[in-house]
């Protein structure tokens, strides 16, 4: 037997070779399209709560297979979001669940990349700034409201593991090195807040928001886009980060300490959800508090999936070097 | 929903139909299970989405989507939680694989055997080659490495192949009798043909 002949064993062997199996993998696509959407309408129904319908052997499959192999659920409603574009109707029966279903798939879309810009107003004026650029670990957080700009910890940035701060005394960066090697001896440390953000940036927070809306309604706006109003309790969007002053502090997502009603977990407080024709939310904003003192907490998302990665900051001095010169 | 936004989804939807079965059938003679080979193709073209932009046009899109795979199926082997959820799926499977696969011929099941005793990478160059169909240079696309070293690979691959194969067939000729015998007196009332 020669080499050719050999080769042709190995071709005719070849599973592509067989009669119908054009059609399998024809099939096998399709129910790969099949599962995926179907985990994200399943997704949508019932909140991601363990419930009787998990028994059921298919779902569970397909959600075990999800959640332990590498296929996140987020991941997998961002295919979901593509192969139901257009046709959100039989799907999305309520509108809790088209609220549910827009986290799910907003959650996907920012998994890779995205851009989060943060307003806090009260009385109508701007109380408080941030924007959050992240690209898979990376991270860029600048805070630009008012009396922030140029404040130490004003810009701080996430490169390939290492934290960067924006040192406002000489106008220069400081390479501070592994978040986690820092321990600023009192309140939140950088490890602790940038997980913190990881969880805001990623699916968590937006679906502990909208699992938590009640009373909801919904109305249309010309561009396409939806507007889901309910309320939430304060303690599912402010979660406790510490106790100061033996009093627990809370934080919005985002890292802005909560004020007034925002900070008492049990009130309840008016969230809108504007979704776009494309199924992905672009805008958060909750709002609380009276006449007299009326807060306004916003997040709008954009870029998700496109933003750019942050650049590492050219002549950032060591942290050693930093403090060696400021003895 | 943006001009650029359909056409981005418009793309997405051509590359799907023209290469998931590609992808299906790559998937399955390289992942440990079928349902691995599913994840793997939704989780290619998961990546495939996200990063729709940066994919290159054409044929290239082919290979990035074979790289792409590869990567994701060696990601499933290191995965710590595949472990973990090893006895449920393994449950699971025997649940839903309810027909058995079909019986191969016996050239067919030499072939595998072959393939089972190459080494991986021989392994995996070869089938790129002979059933997906890929060039040395588009191999190379898949592996990561220059055109020239994925085709010395397939070279050595395929005389591998030549040499194990030659021997389990020598081997499959010289057994052929005691397993006709055998076949005879596992049949009630056969009478013992003579070999022609």
């Amino acid at each position: 037997m020669n080499t050719s002949e050999s080769l042709q064993a190995l071709r005719r062997a070849n599973p592509r070779a067989k009669a119908g199996f054009t059609a399998s993998a024809q099939a096998a696509a399709d129910a790969v399209r099949a599962q995926l959407v179907t985990t994200t309408a399943e997704l949508a129904s019932d909140g991601g709560a363990p419930g009787p319908r998990r028994r059921h052997a298919d779902p569970r499959r397909r959600l075990a297979r999800a959640a332990t192999l590498g296929v996140s659920l987020a991941a997998a409603a961002a295919m979901a979001a593509v192969l139901t574009v257009g046709s959100p109707g039989p799907g999305v029966g309520t509108a809790a669940a088209a609220v549910k279903q827009a986290a799910t798939v907003t959650a996907a879309a920012a998994e890779h990349s995205g851009t989060a810009v943060v307003r806090i107003t009260h009385n109508g004026k701007i109380w408080a700034g941030t924007t959050i650029r992240w690209r898979d670990k990376d991270l860029a957080v600048s805070r630009d409201g008012p009396g922030r700009h140029g404040r130490a910890g004003s810009e701080l940035l996430v490169v390939d593991g290492t934290l960067y701060l924006f040192d406002p005394a000489d106008g220069g960066w400081v390479m501070a090195g592994d978040p986690g090697s820092i321990d600023p001896d009192s309140g939140t440390t950088p490890e602790e807040y940038l997980a913190a953000v990881g969880e805001d940036v990623g699916g968590a927070t937006l679906r502990r928001i909208t699992d938590g809306m009640t009373g909801l309604t919904s109305r249309q706006l010309g561009d396409g886009s939806t507007v889901y109003s309910g309320a939430v309790a304060a303690g599912l969007i402010a979660r406790e980060a510490g106790v100061k002053g033996g009093q627990p502090i809370r934080v919005l997502p985002f890292g802005n300490v909560a004020h007034d009603e925002a900070a008492d977990p049990a009130a309840l407080l008016q969230v809108a959800v504007t979704v776009g024709g494309d199924g992905v939310i672009r805008q958060i904003t909750v709002t609380w508090g009276t006449s007299a003192s009326a807060w306004t907490y916003t997040v709008n998302y954009s870029r998700l999936a496109a933003t750019s990665a942050p650049v590492a900051p050219e002549g950032a001095r060591p942290l050693r070097d930093r403090l060696r010169g400021s003895a | 929903m943006s001009e650029g936004e359909r056409e981005r989804r418009r793309r997405f939807e051509a590359l799907f139909a023209a290469y998931s079965p590609d992808i299906v059938a790559y998937c399955g003679w390289r992942a440990d299970s079928a349902s691995d080979a599913q994840d793997a193709v939704a989780e290619v073209f998961l990546t495939a989405w996200r990063r729709l932009d940066a994919l290159p046009e054409g044929d290239a899109a082919r290979v990035w989507l074979y790289a792409t795979a590869r990567r994701v199926i060696a990601n499933q082997r290191r995965s710590g939680r595949r472990q973990v959820a090893l006895y449920q799926r393994l449950a699971l499977d025997a649940a839903v694989v309810a027909q058995p696969p079909p019986s191969p011929t016996r050239e067919e099941a030499l072939v595998h055997e072959a393939l089972g005793r190459l080494g991986r990478r021989d392994r995996e160059v070869l089938l790129l080659a002979e059933w997906e169909g890929l060039s040395p240079a588009q191999i190379a696309g898949v592996l990561g490495c220059l055109a020239i070293t994925a085709r010395g690979r397939l070279h050595r691959a395929r005389r591998r192949f030549r040499t194990v194969f030659e021997d389990l067939l020598a081997h499959d000729a010289a057994d052929q009798p005691r397993r006709e015998a055998s076949d005879v007196a596992r049949t009630p009332g056969s009478p013992v043909q003579p070999r022609p």
